[in-house]
């Protein structure tokens, strides 16, 4: 069959498909419309800011894993050591969003990010915005299940912290910002 | 095939020009500025705006989902899904202009979503194709009825992309960039699409 014929046979067939819609459906879909917006417009509007101000997914992500972080910390009864939950979240934020990217080859670092997301770890990526060969600088963290964190430092070696030598690092890496 | 293709254009006639155009600039103009207008109101939560946007197209999105292959309760569920959640979102919505696309963007990821959870189900709309105009033979009609019928089979066993591309510029008549801009792909992309739905198509009717 000709590619003309068999697009007019489906324009046919649109026709013959077409039949009265229920009289009531209009009436009823809107009964069901809510009068007032539903609060999703506002959260999605949240979003749809974040993404106007067009911020680094990344920086977006590790910005809510590590309040995530933080909030579990909180919630587990454990204290952290160091300034308050608030303050410190400004601090890391304030320290992404300056940037200070540098493109060097972190590719292995930022597979091994992926992955642990993947796997559902409490994992954060500072690679792109971090100064290498430093080793106090942490280019990946992610949190072991007996409370310590992993982490990959500047000069690519590979450490367990507890929480309060974590904030130390990351202390670190915000004074030399 | 091809033959009683050609009885049905020779007796029927198209029931819509392909790929409409549309009329002229102005008309197109003004359209666009009603579409930009119930929006912004749809935006500012006007609850009128809603239901203007409901009578002006349920009947469209319901045969959309129709077309798609959804049985009648199915497809009115739908539609009403597919307004909820426009309603819901309207805040996601950048260019007023596009109102449509994106109503049938939420139709297509409700129906989608619907064909994820109900892998099982079959598709079921034969029964509402109708009888050709008057001045066909009986023996033309059941003919009729019959060739359309397999198409319409074929259409729905193609793949949910390749369906949605098909229904959307061949029956619900969206010019290929509007098609486009609804499945959130490039023109070309889109093209190619179609094209790999009408080799399908072509192979299964002409089998």
């Amino acid at each position: 069959m000709k590619e003309e014929q068999l697009k007019k046979a489906l324009n046919e067939l649109a026709k013959a498909g077409e039949e009265p819609v229920h009289p009531d459906l209009a009436e009823d879909i809107k009964h069901h419309i809510p009068h007032t917006l539903n609060p999703h417009k506002r959260g999605m509007n949240t979003i749809n800011i974040i993404i106007d101000l067009r911020i680094n997914k990344l920086v977006a992500a590790a910005i809510i894993i590590t309040t995530m972080i933080l909030l579990a910390h909180f919630f587990s009864g454990r204290e952290i050591p160091g300034d308050s939950i608030f303050k410190d979240s400004k601090m890391l934020a304030a320290y992404f969003l300056r940037g200070n990217a540098n493109n060097s080859d972190l590719s292995a670092v930022r597979s091994r990010y992926k992955y642990l997301l993947k796997r559902g770890e409490q994992a954060v990526y500072y690679g792109d915005k971090a100064n290498l060969n430093d080793s106090r600088t942490v280019l990946l963290q992610w949190k072991l299940p007996d409370g310590n964190y992993r982490v990959i430092t500047g000069d690519w070696q590979e450490k367990t912290v507890d929480a309060e030598q974590l904030i130390e690092l990351l202390s670190y890496m915000l004074q030399e910002k | 095939m091809a033959k009683n293709l050609q009885f049905i254009e020779q007796n029927i006639g198209l029931a819509h020009p392909i790929n409409q155009q549309g009329n002229s600039k102005e008309i197109q103009s003004h359209m666009e500025n009603e579409q930009h207008s119930l929006a912004a109101r749809l935006a500012a939560g006007e609850h009128a705006a809603a239901t203007e946007l409901v009578d002006r197209n349920y009947q469209q999105i319901y045969l959309f989902m129709r077309r798609l292959g959804h049985s009648r309760q199915v497809s009115e569920d739908l539609t009403q899904e597919t307004f909820l959640k426009a309603w819901r979102h309207i805040g996601q919505l950048r260019d007023g202009t596009a109102l449509s696309s994106w109503l049938y963007r939420i139709g297509s990821n409700v129906s989608k979503l619907y064909w994820r959870k109900h892998k099982s189900r079959e598709t079921s709309y034969t029964e509402t194709l109708d009888q050709p105009d008057s001045g066909i033979t009986e023996r033309h009609k059941v003919e009729y009825y019959e060739q359309l019928s397999r198409l319409k089979i074929a259409v729905e066993r193609l793949p949910f992309k390749l369906r949605q591309a098909i229904v959307l510029h061949y029956m619900q008549h969206l010019s290929i960039a509007k098609a486009a801009e609804v499945t959130c792909i490039r023109q070309g992309t889109f093209k190619s699409r179609l094209n790999r739905a009408l080799k399908i198509l072509r192979k299964h009717v002409s089998e």
